[in-house]
């Protein structure tokens, strides 16, 4: 990466970690949210972007991040910090053993097995009694918001850091191989299972961390909102829209997209929601390859870009 | 044993109505090779035309069935051709998201113009039932059930004896059939889409009978859609039949045996499994 | 000399179908096989069967004396299988010289776990194969021969004991074919022992130690090329059936 640009991000970075000190407790809040959906958004790049496999069941790993601190922390009254640690062994142990099956199936299969999977999930923990069942868990109010924002602000950047890093190592290499062409990669020397676990268990330790977080700072969980399945259309969509496959593009789309819905909530919640499908409409139609895509190559092809895409992929 | 018994009725009156759920989400898959994750707000949007013809125009739900058929294919016709067929070459993921963007502005717009508020297609028939011996057997479910076997048998008729159905069976298997037929494929693929948008629009408004509809059941109704559809194949309307019974019968008996919480793990849980060991469907052909 | 790689009976048949029918050879160190056929000859089955993406119905397949038959394809890759696909599959969105990367990354003995090191090997293999002028365009960007070309250095690029070629020449001109011709002479000559397929005899029989026929998936002769070439089996099966 050329100097200037690590310069650029390292100076977004610290206009970001100062808000709590110069934002207000509403930017706070709002901050706290969208730095949680962009890690959701990475950790949904290393599965979905960067492996080629696309995960609708993400949610699951953030529902049990947030169900591992809230056993630990109002069951078991052990720390945070133990907590999250247990949700993220619950993310693992899901990826690994449902993984291994599910990693087999491609294309709209695995969509929608995933997807199958994270309701299947909402379902089995309302009837968990440890997990409070349908009626939810309350956990210790803890009323520091500018500690969950630097802790947010934290795991997105050790989130990007590691893909930044696979993308150069050969871990990445065998990802991306394997988004590519499956069975070429495979005659390459690649162990596709594994890495498709490895990438699956990676993306859901950053879902679950932010899942933890979030039931933290929320101070409840029930299924619902834990498994929340638009969660997965969220995650997926701001990845897409910012640039699926790239370091930066995900956090990009996150960002964008949660301060503009949030300026439209402030109007009419439904408008919100409207918008949100519609941008997903658009922008697969205009700029199937996202955000950064788009800039690349709007560059040379000016507003040719958008006619291109559509003529590449109309019957 | 009547509980039984009483049960599976259910299960397969519950089952035919699934059938019909699933029958256009199967066509559209089967030939355009979309997984249309808005089919559900499509059922949706059908239920909804139904109680507005019932309530201020009071016409039977069952007698409106063709007015919202051709509706809803209007409007399916429409969509395939302004929109999905500007990225129908695209990689799966992408129709995948536009459908899904396209279910969440279909379910916003019914909030905002139909409001959040459960409603129920209520004709004079609603409450009452046959009784056949220990059996109940209630009238308006009786009715869904003729109406949606009709459906899937018509459908079925229609693709093995007609030339547009022949025609659609043929494009499943390779788009250049469209022209050995006649038709010019962006055509052929938006009355394929215009059919199964009508089949969802029926499938709501029987829903609707039977059911509450409120702007939000479009994504679970998808999901059944699609378990069905995998379970029953993409092939034969006949397959999603069998499909559509299944689980109405293993959701009626997980709901007494296990427990009405359970009655999703297990339509997913099937799902899951089905996949996992028969990508090509319980019925499906072998890959 | 002691064979490389054995193919015992090997088998395969789909819904009925018999794509290859009990097969048997052996490929020695530092030898050119050639194994020709008609299309539909089960060729590129046996290359798929040998590389590990389809498994056998019957028979069995030994490496270095040891059979791999339950060997998953990247292990076989990783003890030194190296293979090109007849329909050209690079790793479409990454670089020419990232697609060879990811052979030295992997390939053989587990492969390179330094970036660095792996597309320094790249480069050589693209040099090799004389692609090194154009290593940062897109794998998807390159006409055919040089698609053949960059199939041959990500193989390469594993550093493979054997290498399996599906028709690299196909679709080529003479020039083109004279160059690959010349290209897997040189592997052979670092020691690798080499599989090609070919429906173009001609290109073959220049080329290759030993030839083999596969005729509706049976093997129908085996020997030098001149004697194949001449017998009168492979004539009237391959050769001569409109003159028959």
């Amino acid at each position: 990466m050329k100097t200037w640009k690590i310069g650029l991000v390292l100076a977004a970075l610290a206009v970001l970690a100062g808000v709590p000190w110069y934002g207000s407790d509403v930017l706070v809040q709002f901050g706290i949210n969208a730095l949680l959906l962009a890690v959701l958004a990475q950790g949904w790049n290393i599965i979905g972007g960067y492996t080629g496999y696309a995960s609708f069941g993400n949610s699951v790993f953030y529902g049990l991040g947030g169900y591992g601190v809230a056993i630990a922390m109002v069951q078991w009254q052990l720390p945070f910090a133990v907590g999250m640690g247990f949700g993220v062994v619950l993310a693992v142990v899901f990826a690994v053993l449902l993984g291994i099956p599910v990693l087999r199936l491609k294309g709209h299969y695995f969509a929608i097995a995933t997807l199958a999977l994270s309701q299947v999930m909402t379902a089995i923990v309302s009837n968990v009694g440890i997990a409070g069942q349908n009626i939810g868990l309350v956990l210790p109010p803890l009323n520091n918001d500018p500690l969950f924002y630097e802790l947010s602000l934290g795991l997105l950047t050790i989130a990007t850091l590691t893909i930044w890093g696979m993308t150069r190592s050969r871990f990445g290499f065998g990802l991306i191989a394997i988004r590519e062409n499956e069975e070429g990669a495979a005659v390459m020397g690649v162990n596709t299972t594994l890495y498709k676990v490895m990438a699956f268990a990676l993306s859901g330790i950053f879902s679950a961390l932010a899942g933890g977080i979030h039931a933290y700072w929320v101070t409840f969980l029930d299924p619902a909102s834990a498994f929340d399945i638009s969660l997965n259309v969220k995650m997926i969509i701001m990845a897409v829209f910012g640039g699926p496959g790239t370091v930066l593009g995900p956090i990009v789309g996150a960002l964008t997209l949660s301060t503009i819905s949030e300026f439209l909530s402030s109007e009419v919640t439904s408008i919100a929601g409207l918008f949100f499908g519609l941008v997903i409409v658009v922008a697969v139609v205009l700029m199937p390859r996202g955000l950064a895509d788009m800039l690349r190559r709007m560059r040379k092809m000016g507003w040719g870009y958008f006619i291109e895409n559509i003529r590449a992929h109309r019957l | 044993m009547d509980l039984l018994a009483q049960i599976l009725v259910n299960g397969v009156l519950q089952g035919g109505l699934y059938a019909v759920m699933a029958l256009g989400l199967a066509l559209v898959w089967g030939v355009l090779n979309i997984v249309n994750l808005a089919h559900g707000a499509f059922i949706m949007l059908g239920g909804y035309a139904s109680w507005y013809l019932y309530t201020y125009l009071h016409i039977d739900p069952f007698l409106g069935l063709p007015l919202t058929a051709v509706v809803m294919f209007a409007l399916g016709y429409g969509i395939q051709r302004g929109l999905l067929n500007l990225v129908i070459r695209a990689p799966m993921f992408n129709t995948l998201l536009i459908t899904f963007g396209l279910e969440v502005v279909l379910t916003y717009l019914a909030q905002l113009v139909f409001s959040a508020d459960f409603r129920t297609i209520n004709p004079p028939y609603a409450g009452s039932s046959l009784a056949l011996g220990p059996l109940v057997l209630p009238v308006a479910r009786m009715a869904a059930f003729a109406v949606a076997i009709f459906l899937t048998v018509g459908m079925w008729l229609f693709l093995l004896h007609t030339r547009l159905g022949r025609a659609i069976r043929a494009t499943a298997q390779n788009l250049v059939a469209a022209r050995l037929y006649g038709v010019e494929p962006r055509h052929l693929y938006a009355m394929t889409f215009g059919l199964g948008i009508a089949l969802a629009g029926m499938a709501g408004t029987l829903y609707g009978t039977v059911s509450q509809i409120n702007p939000y059941i479009g994504a679970s109704l998808t999901a059944k859609s699609f378990a069905i559809a995998i379970i029953g194949g993409l092939e034969n309307p006949l397959g999603v039949l069998v499909g559509g019974l299944f689980l109405g019968i293993v959701e009626s008996l997980t709901t007494l045996y296990i427990g009405q919480t359970y009655a999703d793990v297990a339509s997913f849980g099937i799902l899951v499994l089905v996949l996992i060991v028969r990508p090509g469907g319980l019925l499906g052909r072998t890959t | 000399m002691k064979a490389l790689l054995e193919v015992r009976n090997a088998t395969r048949s789909f819904a009925g179908l018999v794509a290859v029918d009990s097969v048997s050879f052996t490929l020695a160190p530092g030898e050119i096989l050639g194994l020709i056929g008609p299309n539909g000859a089960g060729k590129t089955t046996l290359i798929s069967l040998i590389s590990g993406t389809q498994a056998p119905s019957a028979g069995e397949i030994l490496f270095q004396g040891e059979s791999i038959n339950h060997m998953p394809a990247f292990r076989r890759a990783r003890l030194g299988i190296g293979r090109t696909f007849q329909i050209m599959r690079p790793f479409p969105g990454l670089s020419v010289l990232d697609n060879v990367a990811v052979g030295a990354l992997f390939g053989r003995g587990g492969g390179q776990p330094k970036l660095a090191v792996a597309r320094e090997h790249a480069r050589e293999c693209l040099e090799f194969v004389g692609l090194g002028k154009i290593i940062e365009k897109r794998a998807d960007e390159l006409g055919g021969p040089d698609r053949k070309r960059l199939e041959l250095a990500k193989a390469l690029a594993m550093q493979p004991q054997v290498l399996l070629c599906d028709e690299v020449m196909a679709g080529l001109n003479h020039a083109e074919i004279d160059e690959v011709i010349d290209v897997i002479r040189k592997v052979r000559d670092r020691g690798i022992s080499i599989l090609v397929t070919e429906h173009v005899i001609k290109a073959i029989k220049s080329l290759s130690d030993r030839l083999l026929v596969l005729h509706h998936g049976e093997k129908i002769a085996e020997g030098t090329p001149d004697a194949v070439l001449a017998d009168p089996v492979v004539i009237e099966a391959y050769l001569g059936k409109k003159r028959a």
